[in-house]
């Protein structure tokens, strides 16, 4: 990667975190609901630099993100990250595959169902093993991340929002 | 609106669809797959701590690794009454008459079903402490 990149990619990362931590503060209706507003930096980098970039800028905030809002190493840094990196993936793996198929809304959607459903998976595996919770909850977890994956993928698709991440 | 649509391309609009259809489907689903049971699982870390009847009020206190979380059962609901954690979202949660109550620091579920009816149909007793 040149210099040029590794900059924006910084600058993106430094987005991303803010964002992540700004969601941290706003208190929610719903439990479990977060916007995932973070996704919408994530998306922007896969679009702009590619996978490796996008993978790069979910880490960097999961991991300094978490050590902001002091959940660093426990649970919900687990489902952060399972959650980061699998929807980086599945966005990034679709990208590859066929990047015309889908727009930014499209992404996010997968972004933000493949992030839930690894949640709830690893939630399953780590802490909650009860399958009938579980199944309960999946519902809730499918239109949240429906209206979330449409909102962010809307957010991501505007032209100012690319536009303005061309520093 | 107009500017939204043009701006998804016919994939978005066709996974946009299907999910929202998946969840309908799934709502519905698990409605069925829950009905309103008439007893209270409280597991703590897997193990199942009390099995009690859904129609008798009472308050049982369980302790999960990081302290103690108050539930009552009262008038054919359950909910978490005081809980050890910072963020109390099983509190925030309210009542439930079914599905499941999760508590991720403390470990613990509380959920309402007929567990096949094992219990509750074999004897006249009405809690079960393992």
């Amino acid at each position: 990667m040149p210099s040029q990149n590794n900059v924006h990619i910084a600058l993106l990362s430094a987005y991303a975190i803010v964002l992540h931590s700004l969601e941290a503060l706003i208190p929610t209706p719903i439990p479990w609901l977060r916007l995932g507003l973070a996704n919408i930096i994530t998306l922007a980098t896969l679009i702009m630099h590619g996978f490796r970039a996008g993978m790069m800028v979910t880490l960097i905030r999961v991991f300094v993100g978490s050590m902001i809002t002091g959940t660093f190493l426990g649970p919900a840094f687990i489902l952060s990250l399972g959650g980061g990196v699998s929807s980086t993936l599945a966005m990034g793996a679709v990208r590859g595959i066929s990047g015309r198929i889908f727009g930014p809304i499209g992404f996010s959607l997968l972004g933000a169902i493949t992030h839930n459903l690894a949640q709830l998976f690893l939630a399953y595996l780590l802490f909650v093993r009860n399958l009938e919770a579980i199944i309960f909850i999946s519902p809730i977890i499918l239109l949240i991340g429906t209206i979330t994956g449409t909102f962010n993928g809307i957010a991501t698709g505007l032209p100012k929002t690319l536009s303005c991440m061309y520093t | 609106m107009k500017r939204l649509l043009s701006m998804a391309t016919l994939g978005d609009k066709i996974l946009f669809i299907s999910l929202f259809i998946a969840t309908l489907i799934s709502f519905l689903f698990v409605k069925d797959l829950f009905p309103a049971g008439g007893l209270v699982k409280v597991t703590v870390a897997g193990n199942t701590a009390y099995l009690l009847s859904i129609e008798e009020n009472r308050t049982v206190k369980v302790t999960g690794p990081i302290g103690d979380n108050v539930i009552e059962i009262k008038n054919g609901r359950v909910h978490i009454k005081e809980a050890s954690c910072p963020n109390k979202l099983c509190v925030y949660q309210g009542w439930i008459d079914r599905g499941s109550i999760i508590c991720l620091p403390n470990r613990f579920v509380v959920s309402v079903g007929g567990f096949n009816q094992r219990q509750s149909s074999s004897g006249p007793y009405d809690a079960i402490t393992k």
